[in-house]
């Protein structure tokens, strides 16, 4: 599991690459969050090359979009392949955190 | 010790066209379980999301029972029979662990916001609602524990998955 990080203006953009199950969540769970909460900016991040999600994947996204939002910043995702896709609307994670097609979209929802 | 000295895979083999793993009480088992069903000719011929689907039952059975079915550091152990069916893939998860029905957890509260979204206990959900089909069974020993029985599992979760 890898992971990139940077600002595109004043949103932070993260790239993640992997696999997000019980393995990959324990390598890049404390970076994932480091990388974001801390300066609370609002947040898009890239699961294009995300190849798997579980529910160790769904909680790190969860606990982080939460400490996020108690600074007052925003987290949209964007870009999941079909297979994360079905465990992203089988949870109904959209519920609580935006999910976008493409990185456009997301600067959108996240600046609106 | 002998589970938490070989990895996460104790044996695989391809025994009448199913393939049986025998899983060690380590999380590493997740990740040595999945990469030899990925090696299954039947898997490797599922179209991607419904070996998605197939990898992410696995994940959640595999990852359940290790944290919370088997005492820490025992030498318990799960066995997977995997096995191409008509019009589905059956998986068949046996452990020797404390008693567990993912039929009798309640569904999980849906999201309303992310200051009160749950963030634990969705790996069941999950396995409940990308199986096609679910079964468990609790089953009886048939002679007392010792240190040389056979493997005398205690629980039998069945899932098929539609292919």
């Amino acid at each position: 599991m890898e992971m990139q990080h940077d600002n595109v203006g004043d949103v932070r953009k993260v790239v993640l690459m992997g696999r997000l199950d019980t393995k990959g969540v324990d390598l890049v769970e404390t970076r994932f969050g480091a990388a974001i909460v801390p300066n609370g900016k609002n947040t898009i991040v890239d699961l294009t090359q995300v190849t798997f999600l579980a529910s160790m994947g769904i909680r790190m996204l969860i606990a982080t979009t939460r400490a996020l939002s108690r600074k007052g910043g925003k987290l949209v995702l964007y870009g999941a392949g079909p297979g994360v896709m079905d465990v992203i609307e089988t949870t109904a994670l959209t519920d609580i955190i935006p999910l976008a097609a493409t990185e456009i979209e997301a600067m959108g929802l996240v600046a609106g | 010790m002998q589970g938490r000295e070989h990895g996460g895979l104790r044996s695989a083999a391809i025994v009448n066209g199913k393939l049986e793993l025998v899983l060690n009480n380590t999380i590493a088992a997740i990740e040595d379980g999945r990469s030899r069903m990925l090696d299954f000719p039947p898997v490797q011929a599922l179209e991607a999301p419904v070996r998605h689907r197939l990898e992410v039952i696995f994940e959640e059975l595999v990852a359940n029972t290790i944290r919370h079915g088997f005492t820490e550091h025992s030498c318990q152990s799960i066995h997977v029979s995997i096995e191409q069916r008509p019009g589905a893939m059956e998986l068949i998860f046996e452990d020797d662990g404390r008693a567990f029905n993912p039929l009798e957890m309640p569904p999980p509260e849906p999201f309303s916001s992310i200051e009160t979204a749950r963030i634990g206990g969705l790996g069941i959900h999950l396995l409940a609602r990308l199986s096609a089909d679910l079964r468990y069974e609790r089953l009886t020993p048939t002679a007392p524990p010792s240190e040389d029985r056979a493997f005398m599992p205690t629980n039998r979760i069945v899932v098929s998955i539609a292919v």
